[in-house]
C-alpha cells in the first residue's frame, strides 16, 4: 500500500503554471511514475493532459446543476463557478483509458501510467469522487503494469482555490466505495535527478510451431506471436541478470552511477514456450528473432533487483505494444478499404495485411516486420521510445 | 627389465583377486594425482573370444567413469609369463583409452600393466613409459593407502551439471527414416552450441553454509579454452590469488576447515553446482529490430520434443581453476552423457520415450562416486533394470546379494544444510544405529561380527501405543524391518503390531481374534511375517538352556558377516535384538551386543546407552550372573539377506 508520495518539484511546477494559466474550468490527464510496492512509496514524474477526443471535445467537463444554469448569465468566470458547491465533473473516461493505452505504449522500464490527476475545485472534486475513480480503474485496465501489480492507482487532486495540492490512493479491487480512495502523503521533492539508468539488450529467437489442430485453425499470425510471448514471458521472468558483469545475488541498492548494463541469462536449450507434446503434426513454423533495446529507471532506494524486474517488463512491454501498433494499423487499413477486400474477394488473401493471416489455410512464405523502437529525449534526459 | 624408482600407489580399499582365468580389469586413475596411482578398478564385463569388446567397454565406461578420473592401466589375472601378460595388460589399457578419449597419440602415457597370480594372490606391476618402446619396467615399489578416502577428498572436491534439455525434431511424416538422421544433427548442433561464446556458467556452492559466504562465479564461454590437453591442466597455487573470477580455483566454493577424518567420503565432498546459461544480452553483429518469419511446411510434418535430463558429476582437486573445470570435465561429460543418451534413445525414437536418468553412487569399496543412467519407464524392478544393475554390480565387483545400486542408494546431491544432518532425515523420528559409540565389550582378544548397515531402535511405549509388558518381539521385529528398509531390500513401511497381527491372521496363523489382542508372539511368528511382507527366509536356531548359547557364538559371528542382519532373540522368556557378538575362539569368551526393547523412556542416546538397553551382554556378569537363563529355552531368529541387487 502506497502511503508517501513524492512528485518531481521541477515538473510540477510546471504543471502548476500551466493550469493556473489555463481558463479550462478542469482538466484531467494520465500521472506519469512509479510504485513501489516494496517501499510503499510512489513517485510522481510528470503529468501529462489527456488531448481533446477525436471529435474535438474535451475529455473532461463541469456539470452544472439545473439550477445554475438560471445563474449562468451573471456569473461567468469559470474560477467563481467553482465556489457553488454542486458542480461535479464529466469526464470521458473511455477516452482516457484510450489515453493511457497509447502513453503506455511509450513509456520504458521503470515509468508507467499510474494514475490520473484532475484539476478542479474542491467542492467539484467531491462530487465527483465516483466518475474519478471509474476513470483511475479504466486507466488502470488500459495501462496494467505487468509484474507485481499494485492494487492501486493514484489519484492526484489540483485545487484552483486554495492552490493545493493533495494525492489519494484509489484501491482497484472492490467495488468503488466511499472507503475506495485513501488520502496518502503527498510532497514535492527532486525524483529525476537521482534516477538510475539502466540499458539492456536483448536478443530474442523464437520458434512457434502451427500445430495441426482444430484449435489452431483460425489463429492468425499476430495472434500466435501473442500467444507465443505470453508463454514465454514466464521464461524471461526467471531469468538471471548481470549488472555491469556482476552477477545480480543479493538484493542491493545500486551505489554508482551512471549507465548500467544489464545482461539477461535464460535457461540453456530449455525453451519453456514449446508446448510439452511429444509428438504432434505441424503444418509451419513462424520464426520470430530480433533484438530489443531496453531502458529502465531506478529510485535511489529501490534494489537493483527491481531495475532487472523493470527490464524485464520492458522488454515484454514493448515487443506486445508493437503488436497491438500493428494490430491498430490493420483495423484502420480494414476500416478504409473495405470496399477493396468486396470488390477483389477472389484474392482477398493478398489484401488482408500480414498480421492478419490465418497461418492454417497459408501455404507460402510470409515476412512482417515489427515497428521499431526509436528513443527522444524526455524529462531531465530520459528517453521515451516512440514505437 | 631393469631397476627403476618407480613406485605405484594404490588408494583402493582392496584389489580383488578372483580365480576366473581371463579376468581383466581396468586400473582407474586420476590425471590430478601423481602417476601410477590406482584408486579403483573396473572389472571387464564385455570380451569377445581373446580380446576385450572395446568399443562396449568404452561405452559403458565413459557413462560411468567421472570426469576427472581415467583408465591408467589394466590387470590380468593368470598363470601364464608375467612379462608377455603384461604386455597384453598394457595394450588392452592402451587400446581402451584410445577409444575412451577419441584421440589417437597417446605416446608418451605411462600405463600400468598388472599382472596377478590366482593362487596366490600376489599382484606385480610393469609399467610402459610410451608406445613405441616394447619393455616394461617391473615396479617394485607398491604402497598400499590405509585411508584412500583422504586421499581423494582432502583436496577433492565434486562438480555437478544439471542440464535439462528440450530438442524439438521436425521430420517428414512420409519419410520417418529420416528423423534419425535430423535428430543427430540436432544433437551436434547442441554439442556445437556448448561451446557457443554466448553461453554462461554459473557456478556456486551447493552446501548452505558456504552459499551464503560465497557469492556465485559467472565463467564465460568466451573466456574458455578447449584447446589444452587435460593432463596439463595447471594447479593453482593456493597462494596465488586472483582477482579475476575465471581463474578462481574449485577450492574457492569448498569447505576450509575439514579437520575430522571421517567427514571424508563422496557423501560428505564439496560440491560445486554448474548451471549453464545463455547469454540474451551479448553483442553481436546480427542484432535487429523484431521480425517474423513463417515457414510453412513443404509436406506433412511431425514435431518430436525430447526430453534430456542430463546431470554430470566430475571429480577435481580443488587447485585447478574454475575455467578449467568447466572446459575440461563440466563440458566433455555433459557432451559424452547427451550421446549416450542419444544412443539409448535412438533405436525407438519414435516409439518409445524412455525415461532416462542418471544417478550417481558412491558403492562401498570404491571411495569415489559411479554415473549410472537408467531407464525408468516400466520401474526399477522391471527385469531389465534388475540384469542392468547385476551387470554393474560385476563391473564394480560388488556383491550380489544386496542393493547397492537402486535409486534410494543414490547419493544426494541437493543442496545440504550441513548443521542439521544428524538426526531427522526423511522424516524418520526413529534413532538410528544406538550401538555405535557405546563402552567394548571386555572380551580380551575377541572378534567383534556385528550388524552391517543401519536400523532404527524401535522400544515399548513408542508413538503412544502402550505395549509395555507384551509388546517386545513386535518392537524387535519393527527393528529387522527397519534394516531392510534402511537397506533398500524393501520399500514397506515398518509395520504397527496391529499390522503385523493382520498379517499373521492372513496367513491363518491366527483367528481373527488376535488382532488388537495383546498376545505375546515368538521368532517362529516374526519368520511369518518377515516372509509375508519382505518375502524374506530366516534360519532358527534353538538351545535348551541359556548356557547352550555361547556354544553358538561362531555361528552367530559367521551369521553377522555373510548376512549382517539383526537376530531376533525369543524363547521362554523376553524377547530382544541381538546385532552383533564378541568371539575369542581360543578362550571360548565372549559377549552379546543386545538392543532391548524394553526401554520405555524417552528417545535419548544417552540414556539408552548408560542405562544398558544398548550394550555388551557377556553370558555371566562380573557378578556372575547369567544373561540368558539357564532354565529357559531361547530361538534365535536369523533373517538371510535375499539374494538381489
Amino acid at each position: 500500500m502506497v502511503k508517501a508520495v513524492v512528485g518531481e518539484e521541477s515538473q510540477l511546477q510546471l504543471v502548476e503554471d500551466r493550469l493556473s494559466q489555463s481558463s479550462a474550468p478542469a482538466q484531467v490527464g494520465l500521472v506519469i511514475g512509479k510504485l513501489s510496492s516494496g517501499l510503499d512509496r510512489g513517485f510522481v514524474y510528470d503529468l501529462v493532459p489527456t488531448p481533446q477526443n477525436d471529435v474535438g471535445q474535451s475529455a473532461c467537463s463541469v456539470l452544472e446543476p439545473a439550477k445554475d444554469n438560471r445563474k449562468k448569465g451573471s456569473n461567468s468566470k469559470p474560477k467563481s463557478q467553482s465556489s457553488d458547491s454542486s458542480s461535479s465533473l464529466v469526464i470521458d473516461k473511455e477516452w482516457v483509458a484510450e489515453h493511457a493505452r497509447q502513453v503506455s505504449r511509450m513509456m520504458v522500464g521503470g515509468i508507467n501510467v499510474v494514475g490520473i490527476y484532475v484539476w478542479a475545485s474542491e467542492a467539484t472534486f467531491k462530487n465527483s469522487t465516483m466518475v474519478l475513480c471509474q476513470t483511475v480503474k479504466g486507466v488502470a485496465e488500459a495501462a496494467s503494469l505487468l509484474e507485481d501489480d499494485l492494487d492501486e492507482r493514484l489519484l492526484i487532486h489540483i485545487c484552483y482555490s486554495p492552490r493545493r495540492w493533495t494525492c489519494r490512493n484509489c484501491t482497484l479491487s472492490s467495488n468503488i466505495t466511499s472507503s475506495s480512495l485513501r488520502p496518502c502523503d503527498f510532497k514535492m521533492g527532486r525524483v529525476l535527478t537521482s534516477l538510475q539508468t539502466f540499458k539492456c539488450f536483448y536478443n530474442f529467437d523464437l520458434s512457434l510451431p502451427i500445430y495441426q489442430e482444430k484449435a489452431s485453425k483460425s489463429e492468425t499470425l499476430v495472434d500466435v506471436l501473442r500467444n507465443g510471448i505470453s508463454n514465454y514471458v514466464k521464461e524471461l521472468r526467471g531469468a538471471k541478470a548481470m549488472i555491469d558483469g556482476n552477477l545480480v545475488v543479493n538484493d542491493e541498492i545500486c551505489t554508482t552511477n551512471g549507465l548500467h548494463e544489464i545482461e539477461l541469462l535464460l535457461p540453456f536449450m530449455k525453451d519453456m514456450y514449446i508446448e510439452a507434446c511429444s509428438q504432434k503434426d505441424v503444418v509451419g513454423i513462424v520464426n520470430f528473432t530480433g533484438s530489443v533495446c531496453s531502458f529502465s529507471f531506478l529510485n535511489s532506494k529501490e534494489s537493483i533487483s527491481q531495475a532487472v524486474a523493470d527490464i524485464k517488463d520492458d522488454i515484454i512491454r514493448s515487443l506486445l505494444s508493437r503488436l497491438d501498433i500493428i494490430c491498430d494499423e490493420a483495423d484502420e487499413d480494414a476500416g478504409t478499404n473495405d470496399d477493396v477486400i468486396k470488390e477483389t474477394r477472389n484474392d482477398s488473401l493478398s489484401e488482408k495485411p500480414v498480421s492478419q493471416l490465418v497461418l492454417h489455410s497459408l501455404r507460402k512464405n510470409c515476412n512482417l516486420s515489427l515497428p521499431r523502437r526509436v528513443f527522444v529525449p524526455w524529462l531531465a534526459g530520459f528517453k521515451r521510445p516512440l514505437c | 627389465m631393469e631397476k627403476n624408482n618407480k613406485s605405484i600407489r594404490i588408494e583402493c580399499p582392496k584389489l580383488l583377486i578372483t580365480r576366473n582365468e581371463s579376468d581383466l580389469q581396468w586400473l582407474i586413475g586420476s590425471p590430478f594425482f601423481p602417476p601410477l596411482t590406482i584408486i579403483s578398478t573396473f572389472r571387464c564385463i564385455h570380451s569377445g573370444s581373446s580380446d576385450p569388446d572395446f568399443l562396449k567397454e568404452s561405452e559403458e565406461i565413459r557413462t560411468l567413469l567421472l570426469k576427472g578420473l581415467d583408465v591408467i592401466g589394466a590387470l590380468i589375472v593368470g598363470k601364464s609369463d608375467p612379462q608377455k601378460t603384461a604386455v597384453r595388460a598394457v595394450e588392452a589399457a592402451r587400446n581402451l583409452r584410445r577409444v575412451l578419449s577419441g584421440r589417437t597419440n597417446l605416446e608418451n602415457e605411462e600405463i600400468i600393466g598388472a599382472v596377478a597370480d590366482p593362487d596366490t594372490g600376489d599382484i606385480r606391476f610393469f609399467v610402459s613409459e610410451n608406445e613405441s618402446s616394447a619393455s616394461l619396467d617391473l615396479v617394485n615399489s607398491v604402497s598400499y593407502d590405509a585411508n584412500p578416502e583422504k586421499f581423494l577428498w582432502e583436496s577433492g572436491c565434486l562438480l555437478l551439471c544439471q542440464l535439462p534439455i528440450k530438442l524439438p525434431v521436425c521430420f517428414p511424416v512420409n519419410k520417418p527414416s529420416d528423423v534419425e538422421c535430423i535428430f543427430s544433427r540436432a544433437i551436434e548442433a547442441v554439442i556445437a552450441k556448448l561451446k557457443d561464446p554466448n553461453v554462461v556458467y554459473l557456478v556456486e556452492a551447493s552446501n548452505k553454509a558456504s552459499l551464503d559466504v560465497v557469492q556465485p562465479v559467472i565463467i564465460r564461454g568466451a573466456d574458455l579454452d578447449f584447446d589444452t590437453t587435460a593432463p596439463n591442466i595447471e594447479l593453482l597455487d593456493e597462494a596465488a590469488h586472483s582477482s579475476e573470477q575465471k581463474l578462481l580455483p574449485c577450492g574457492h566454493f569448498c569447505l576450509k576447515s575439514k579437520s575430522t577424518p571421517h567427514l571424508f567420503s563422496a557423501k560428505n565432498a564439496d560440491i560445486l553446482q554448474v548451471s549453464v546459461l545463455l547469454n540474451r544480452s551479448e553483442k553481436s553483429p546480427k542484432r535487429s529490430a523484431p521480425a517474423v518469419e513463417y515457414f510453412p511446411a513443404m509436406e506433412e510434418t511431425r514435431l518430436l520434443i525430447v526430453d534430456f535430463k542430463l546431470e554430470v558429476l566430475c571429480y577435481a582437486v580443488q587447485g585447478i581453476p574454475l575455467m578449467h573445470a568447466i572446459s575440461k570435465l563440466i563440458i566433455p561429460g555433459l557432451i559424452d552423457q547427451l550421446i549416450s543418451m542419444k544412443q539409448m534413445t535412438l533405436p525407438n525414437l519414435l516409439t518409445q520415450h524412455p525415461e532416462l536418468h542418471p544417478y550417481h553412487f558412491s558403492p562401498p569399496g570404491i571411495a569415489h562416486p559411479v554415473t549410472v543412467i537408467y531407464e525408468l519407464s516400466y520401474g526399477e524392478t522391471e527385469m531389465k533394470q534388475v540384469d542392468a544393475r547385476r551387470s554393474l554390480h560385476m563391473r564394480l565387483g560388488l556383491p550380489f546379494d544386496r542393493p547397492l545400486l537402486r535409486i534410494a542408494n543414490s547419493l544426494d546431491l541437493s543442496i545440504k544444510d550441513r548443521s542439521s544432518t544428524s538426526s531427522t532425515r526423511k522424516g524418520s523420528s526413529f534413532l538410528k544405529d544406538v550401538h555405535i559409540g557405546i563402552p567394548s565389550s571386555g572380551v580380551s582378544g575377541g572378534i567383534v561380527s556385528l550388524v552391517q548397515g543401519s536400523y532404527e531402535y524401535y522400544h515399548y511405549l513408542q508413538d503412544g501405543f502402550d505395549d509395555s509388558g507384551w509388546g517386545c518381539a513386535y518392537r524387535s521385529l519393527q527393528t529387522i524391518i527397519s534394516w531392510f528398509r534402511l537397506q533398500h531390500y524393501s520399500a514397506v513401511d515398518v509395520p504397527s503390531h496391529r499390522e503385523i497381527q493382520q498379517s499373521l491372521v492372513d496367513i491363518g496363523d491366527k483367528d481373527p481374534a488376535f488382532i488388537g489382542s495383546r498376545e505375546w508372539i515368538g521368532a517362529i511368528e516374526l519368520s511369518f511375517v518377515l516372509d509375508k511382507l519382505l518375502g524374506v527366509s530366516c534360519k532358527v536356531i534353538n538351545v535348551r538352556s541359556g548356557s547352550e548359547l555361547p556354544e553358538k557364538c561362531r555361528e552367530l559371528a559367521f551369521h553377522f558377516e555373510t548376512q549382517g542382519t539383526p537376530i531376533m532373540i525369543g524363547g521362554g522368556v523376553l524377547a530382544y535384538t541381538l546385532l552383533g557378538v564378541d568371539y575369542n575362539e581360543a578362550t571360548g569368551e565372549c559377549a552379546y551386543l543386545i538392543l532391548d526393547p524394553h526401554y520405555t523412556g524417552s528417545d535419548d542416546v544417552k540414556k539408552i546407552v548408560n542405562g544398558g538397553w544398548c550394550g555388551w551382554k557377556k553370558s555371566v556378569d562380573s557378578k556372575g550372573k547369567s544373561f540368558f537363563l539357564q532354565d529357559k529355552f531361547y530361538n534365535l531368529l536369523l533373517p538371510q539377506r535375499p539374494n538381489m541387487v
